[in-house]
């Protein structure tokens, strides 16, 4: 192998892995499966849309090609609030900490980590737009009188909301530590993505490049990564997921990589193919489309009053 | 809480130490206490030290035990250590001077500390003897890692408000945020020199006079150095500097050994590309030649220099005194983490189902604490 990294290969069985998923502390106060899943998702995306909105994160794909930008230390604090999160409801329950709260907590805490602090008061004002966003796009599909278009309304600095979100982060941010007995520290494979995809000659794919970038980046792959991190659910090695990421973006894209028996892409980087496939199957079920009504359901749910209320109800 | 806070231990930039002691065990411990802000949450030096000591396990690097968490403070429990080598060298030193065995003692604890922090992917970025500290044995650990980052993504650019101004290498004063480890070599060979000479090697007023001084000890950089520094690091801003020789260091350190000269001038390079690495200089002839640091008895010399022993510090039990010099052939430091690192790229799970068996002992999930 002349790929420079040094691999252990693990394979566990992903059918013992799902049971484990399955007693997630959500799990076990009645949430369903595919309901936390969903919410761990949008709480990772209402994170990507807080770094867009801080003006954080670099979207645009000709940005992905040169290694230095891979670098950039704000795109690096929203990964690493997203698997932050999901490492978080690994040992604490959606009944107890909303998606929000905790997501706003690990963005403060990752720009803390990748020193490019945001202010208190600009995350607040983000996420309580985003907030409001969502409550109207709820109230708009499942109400007769469906609202005029979405206006954001700001808040007082001096009224009582800026004061509770306030507490809320402080408190979120407090909590994350404790729980995860500050494990906070996380590696991104970023780099290993910019080797393979170097190996294998597709830099100057721009478009390749920068979907196989959001494939890594996408909740459902970062969750696997987080479970390897967090140790709770070390399904696949960073190889396996990495190449999960390549795998997807070349068949979507249709590109042709080397894919004999005999003489096969992933085994350059020690990859086997059922774990591959496996975990790409993973993603393809997760990434499934998802009905307006369950869309808007996961919507509903962002904030602890709403998620318990719900909880409650399905009882 | 489950302690005694006793007398301070010394302040620092954002916390001030107690000692402390169990009052289950009776244990001396070093209590750190770091107060919490209603407006900026906990502070960032606080994760770093917390989130990155817990997992750096090393006789040279000061050992967190544990956390506690309150809504208004953090308390870290640390390892008690005597002093830190500032107090150490005014308390021991001849005008803050160590003799050659203490400070090659000294030298190759800090390097082996600094060498285990980069082999697990971490940067210290404010090594100085106010942040080293010294227990009775004369061990020597590495401590406040309120500023220390892990740099797992290769390409990474960093904050450039790092290092007290003494100890900052020259690339970083230069505006470099794209450094590595070799920041914390060069931080090493300004603490090398100041055990020597009993003075800081390169005292700035601030950052372009800190650039001048180290420029009158090691010379202005050539053209080229320069250049070559500004293509591997684009944010370095250049300027014009008068031109100065470079003084020899044996004129600088008279007292020292041609061999501590040899290894000094390797760690102060002003081209970060050149400086040894901390795991290289471990192996210079230093610390490896035989003759040196063994007295003709051929006992290991204590890094405690025993005139001044009895006054300052009750002498250890000889059972203790079994810190082993490096310059004793066949002595490898104790240190079983070292074979057993993680790849950096590859974390590997270590932790049964719950995965978070790693925390300072006590530190439980169970909230309340
Ligand atoms: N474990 C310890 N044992 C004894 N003294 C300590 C210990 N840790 C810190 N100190 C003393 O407290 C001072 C400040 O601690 P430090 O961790 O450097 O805090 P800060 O991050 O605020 O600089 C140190 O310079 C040292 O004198
Ligand atoms: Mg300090």
């Amino acid at each position: 192998m002349s790929t420079g990294t040094v691999t252990v290969r693990r394979r566990l069985h992903p059918l013992a892995s799902l049971s484990q998923i399955q007693s997630t502390p959500s799990a076990q106060d009645g949430v369903p499966h595919s309901i936390e899943e969903d919410l761990r998702a949008y709480g990772c995306k209402l994170i990507h849309q807080a770094g867009i909105l801080l003006n954080q994160f670099v979207s645009s794909s000709s940005q992905f090609v040169t290694p230095h930008i891979l670098g950039d230390r704000k795109q690096v604090a929203v990964a690493t609030a997203q698997i932050i999160l999901q490492r978080f409801f690994y040992v604490s329950s959606l009944k107890q900490f909303s998606v929000a709260d905790v997501g706003m907590g690990a963005l403060f805490l990752s720009s803390k980590l990748e020193e490019c602090p945001v202010r208190m008061r600009d995350l607040i004002n983000v996420y309580d737009l985003l907030l409001q966003r969502a409550a109207h796009t709820v109230a708009s599909t499942s109400f007769a009188h469906p609202p005029p278009e979405f206006k954001y309304t700001p808040m007082s600095y001096f009224g009582n909301t800026f004061y509770d979100l306030r507490e809320a982060l402080v408190v979120s941010e407090m909590q994350i530590l404790k729980r995860l007995g500050f494990d906070v520290q996380v590696v991104l494979p970023y780099g290993t993505l910019v080797n393979y995809m170097r190996l294998l000659g597709l830099t100057s794919r721009n478009e390749a490049m920068s979907m196989a970038w959001g494939y890594l980046n996408d909740a459902t792959l970062i969750q696997w990564l987080n479970r390897l991190q967090t140790s709770v659910y070390a399904l696949y090695a960073v190889p396996t997921v990495v190449s999960a990421a390549i795998l997807l973006t070349t068949r979507q894209l249709g590109i042709a990589l080397p894919s004999d028996p005999t003489n096969c892409w992933w085994e350059l980087f020690d990859v086997e193919w059922e774990d591959l496939w496996s975990v790409c199957g993973y993603v393809m079920r997760l990434y499934r489309e998802r009905t307006t009504d369950e869309r808007v359901e996961i919507m509903g749910l962002l904030t602890k009053r709403d998620f318990r209320q719900w909880l409650e109800n399905k009882k | 809480m489950n302690y005694i806070q006793l007398e301070k231990l010394g302040e620092g930039t954002y916390a001030t130490v107690y000692k402390g002691r169990s009052r289950t065990t009776n244990e001396i411990v070093a209590l750190k206490e770091i107060h919490l802000d209603a407006e900026e949450g906990t502070p960032s030096t606080a994760i770093r030290e917390i989130s990155l000591m817990k997992e750096l396990k090393h006789i040279n690097i000061v050992r967190l035990y544990d956390v506690i968490h309150t809504e208004t403070k953090l308390v870290l429990i640390f390892e008690y250590c005597e002093r830190d080598l500032k107090k150490y060298m005014d308390a021991h030193g001849d005008r803050g001077a160590l003799d050659p065995n203490t400070v090659r003692s000294f030298m190759y604890q800090l390097l082996m500390g600094t060498a285990f922090c980069h082999e697990n992917r971490v940067l210290h970025r404010d090594l100085k003897p106010q942040n080293l500290l010294i227990n009775r044995k004369g061990e020597l650990k590495l401590g406040d890692f309120g500023l220390a980052r892990a740099f797992g993504v290769p390409v990474n650019t960093f904050s450039n408000e790092v290092v007290t101004l003494w100890y900052r290498a020259p690339d970083v004063l230069l505006g470099s945020r794209t450094y590595s480890t070799s920041i914390d070599v060069w931080s090493c060979g300004c603490i090398f020199a100041e055990m020597i000479s009993g003075v800081p090697l390169f005292r700035g007023r601030d950052n372009p006079d800190q650039l001048l001084h180290i420029m009158r000890i090691i010379g202005t950089p050539d053209e080229r150095t320069l250049r070559k520094m500004v293509a591997e690091s684009p944010e370095i801003q250049i300027k014009q500097w008068p031109r100065y020789p470079k003084i020899p260091f044996q004129q600088v350190l008279p007292k020292a050994s041609p061999q501590a000269i040899d290894l000094l001038e390797r760690l102060l390079q002003f081209d970060p590309a050149k400086r040894i690495t901390a795991a290289e200089a471990l192996q210079h002839p230093y610390f490896t030649s035989a003759g040196f640091g063994t007295n003709s008895s051929g006992a290991l010399p204590t890094p405690y220099p025993p005139a001044q022993q009895a006054t300052v510090i009750p002498p250890p039990a000889p059972a203790q005194y079994n810190y082993p010099h490096p310059s004793q052939p066949g002595v490898v430091y104790a240190n079983p983490q070292i074979t057993q690192i993680p790849q950096p790229q590859q974390p590997q799970p270590q932790q049964p189902p719950n995965g978070f068996g790693q925390y300072p002992a006590g530190y439980a999930h169970a909230p309340g604490r």
